[in-house]
């Protein structure tokens, strides 16, 4: 049961980094600052920004 | 212990020989697809155990007491420690496109066995190992991508040659993909339709994301899936109602809607379109494909295609040339793809927390990406061939009725009927199945056969046929529209130096035009690829195909000069094996594709024909005939890529060999690592 919940655990975590939710919490963490919707609209171009400079694979 | 160890790897070992022995000589009686599935699970197993880890321990010496740019350039945005296995899911994420999708599905015209031996083969001793050894070089050079690394390592030409096959492939790569679309919603108004409500319901998702839940990223993919759940049912609703004319639309008005779309998409704000669309796919991507696993082992389907049909002496309808090159060159994202490259040395080196987390990440996902390839010849293989046939052939090969097509299918020992056709069309909500060219519907058909077969059963058909197609389309749109985004970026980026407003993101003009001229370039092609009568897969794909393998050869090219600035010769046959490979095949691809006497197959043969025609006057005849130069004219320059690159990597090489040239490699200084376990 505890190896299904862990496993459960790694596929929200890795769902969470695709999602950038993760990125955002570091973000926060970084720069000590709380969530906010303006905070997630900075953070989300800023990643953006660099994300979709890059192509995406065929 | 390591008795018990040894006594394993032997028997995986002699697993491996078995299962690839049984379906390489097993002759006239149909495979299980369990035998495939055995095979490569059991290659690949072998290739992470002895090859990935020779490489990782005596080659490359990866050492966890070395600091990664992830911790010494820790930021919290891109640089940052990750558990390994968080980064190998992001990094399959981002190396798994339609490539190995498709890819297995046009090969299989030549049956089930040269595509998979290619793809175990090709990705343990090429695919992975570039893959890995370019993650290594970037997470040693604090994450530098492929370019940077090709001008360091090489000179400026092969950084400038790297930076010129980028946004070559990326127009080809735009417009194969785009047809591949087109091909698959022709006519299908559910199809269509399910497509087309993805846009608003990316839109919502987007002002979702922005305005009412800002930073739910998970929650708002979770409505978006359902939302796109609940436009597969609509399509059904609308196919079967007084609006299917207004969704039922043909090739060239889909192109064409696809060439605004991407103009459209590619101008908006990244966080209205694209960025929650490519959430939502790369969730659903990622299912699909864990489902389309759990699928193949659950249901294990007998394969119908035969281990080598008659075309392999290159006369197949899929696309013409013999197994040689160009199944190498078609299948390529499932054993060596040189796009990965980009992705090594992209975001994944800035977050990898330990250096022997390359080998699980770098070789690991590769393997993973090549098992999805496994998994979409099996797809592939497990329908008639003389339905795979009526599928993807194109009306120019197979004749321009059912009737004629079925009889001409029939004729290559392949049977199939029209009455078996509509039957499986209706089966699936589709007016026809004939002359779907490109991969995607022979997939769809595949996967919903299999899935049909794991749960709902016929009745559910429809729904995993379109499920499948909305699969495939919802990230051939988010590669569409990001494409043009970079391939803008890259543009402007070269105009700067003529006109400096050219080359600012933020003004209107500069963007429309930059934007215009990038659309205007695939879409050229993917117009082309509608128009031709051979189906434009037959010359798009290998195009592609050629274009990402010289990606690739330049990868090596870079590999194998860092192997050599490292070791001298001692290891340069990792490296060199692929790439001597590489060359061959993509050199004769190339110059067959330019001046194979075959019309099918050589561009210029395709002009002369045009040319002796009675229609050649036509103003049709002279597009094609046009076309038909462009394509060789391109080919030819994809070829003037490999030589240059080539000939600098051969200079550099005999230089350090020589003692000539500094053999000073070029990583960052070694730092004692400080990360805490808990830290990861």
């Amino acid at each position: 049961m505890s190896r299904i919940r862990a496993f459960g655990r790694f596929v929200m975590e890795l769902l969470r980094e695709i999602g950038d939710e993760n990125a955002y919490r570091r973000h926060l963490t970084v720069h000590g600052r709380a969530h906010s919707g303006a905070e997630w609209r900075r953070f989300s171009e800023e990643r953006m920004r660099a994300k979709y400079a890059r192509a995406k694979c065929c | 212990m390591i008795f018990l160890r040894r006594l394993f790897w032997l028997i995986v070992a002699f697993a491996a020989a078995f299962f690839l022995g049984g379906i390489a000589l097993n002759r006239g009686e149909r495979i299980n697809s369990i035998w495939l599935v055995l095979a490569a699970a059991c290659t690949y197993a072998l290739g992470y155990r002895f090859y990935a880890r020779f490489i990782a321990v005596r080659v490359m010496a990866l050492n966890d007491k070395r600091a990664t740019p992830s911790e010494r350039l820790r930021n919290g945005h891109d640089f940052e420690p990750t558990n390994k296995w968080i980064v190998f899911g992001h990094h399959f994420a981002a190396i798994a496109g339609p490539g190995p999708l498709v890819g297995p599905v046009l090969a299989a015209q030549f049956g089930y066995l040269p595509g998979t031996l290619w793809i175990v083969i090709g990705a343990v001793l090429g695919g992975a190992v570039q893959d890995f050894i370019i993650l290594f070089a970037s997470m040693r050079r604090d994450g530098k991508s492929l370019g940077e690394m090709a001008r360091e390592e090489i000179g400026k030409v092969g950084g400038f040659a790297a930076l010129f096959t980028v946004l070559l492939i990326m127009v080809i790569l735009l417009a194969v993909v785009g047809l591949v679309v087109v091909n698959a919603l022709k006519g299908s108004a559910w199809g269509t339709f399910t497509i087309a409500a993805t846009m608003p319901v990316a839109v919502l998702m987007g002002l979702y994301l922005r305005f009412w839940r800002p930073g739910k990223v998970l929650e708002c993919s979770a409505l978006g899936f359902v939302l796109v759940m609940a436009s597969i049912f609509g399509g059904q609703w609308v196919a079967s109602s007084p609006l299917a004319p207004w969704f039922t639309w043909s090739a060239m008005s889909l192109a064409l809607a696809i060439i605004a779309y991407g103009f459209v998409a590619s101008a908006l704000p990244v966080w209205l379109l694209l960025a929650p669309r490519d959430y939502l796919s790369t969730f659903v991507k990622l299912g699909v494909v864990l489902l389309l696993g759990i699928g193949v082992l659950f249901v294990h389907p007998d394969l119908q295609m035969p281990a080598f049909t008659r075309f392999v002496d290159g006369t197949g309808p899929v696309f013409a040339g013999k197994i040689f090159p160009f199944c190498f060159i078609t299948i390529a994202c499932g054993a060596v793809s040189g796009f990965h490259a980009l992705i090594s040395s992209g975001t994944t080196p800035k977050m990898i927390a330990k250096e022997t987390n390359t080998l699980p990440v770098g070789y690991g996902s590769m393997l993973l990406e090549s098992f999805v390839a496994i998994m979409a010849m099996v797809a592939a293989c497990v329908m008639q061939p003389g339905v795979y046939f009526a599928v993807n052939s194109p009306a120019g090969v197979v004749g321009a009725t059912p009737a004629a097509a079925v009889a001409k299918i029939a004729s290559w020992g392949f049977p199939v009927s029209v009455t078996e056709m509509s039957a499986l069309a209706h089966s699936v909500g589709e007016q026809t199945l004939f002359y779907r060219t490109g991969g995607a519907p022979s997939l769809a058909l595949g996967m919903a056969h299999i899935f049909a077969q794991t749960g709902g059963g016929q009745a559910l058909i429809a729904f995993w046929y379109h499920f499948a197609i909305m699969f495939e389309a919802l990230f051939i749109l988010t590669i569409i529209d990001a494409g043009t985004r970079v391939g803008r970026f890259m543009l402007q980026d070269l105009l700067r130096h003529f006109s400096a407003p050219l080359g600012r993101t933020s003004w209107m003009p500069g963007v429309i035009l930059t934007s215009a001229a990038v659309v205007g370039g695939w879409g050229y092609f993917l117009i082309q690829g509608v128009r031709d009568p051979l189906g434009g897969i037959n010359s798009l794909w290998p195009l592609f195909g050629i274009a990402n393998q010289l990606l690739a050869a330049i990868a090596l090219c870079v590999g194998t000069t860092i192997l050599l600035k490292m070791h001298g010769v001692k290891y340069m046959w990792i490296t060199c094996v692929p790439l001597a490979w590489l060359v061959l095949v993509t050199f004769t691809a190339a110059l067959e594709k330019i001046f194979s006497p075959v019309p099918a197959i050589g561009f210029l043969a395709q002009v002369d024909r045009l040319q002796a025609s009675p229609a050649a006057a036509t103003l049709t005849t002279q597009t094609l005939i046009f076309n038909a130069r462009l394509d060789a004219a391109l080919c030819g320059i994809l070829l003037l890529m490999v030589a240059t690159i080539l000939i600098d990597s051969f200079r550099v090489w005999y230089g350090l060999l020589r003692g000539t040239r500094q053999s000073r490699v070029a990583e960052a200084p070694f730092v004692i690592s400080q990360l805490r376990a808990e830290e990861i």
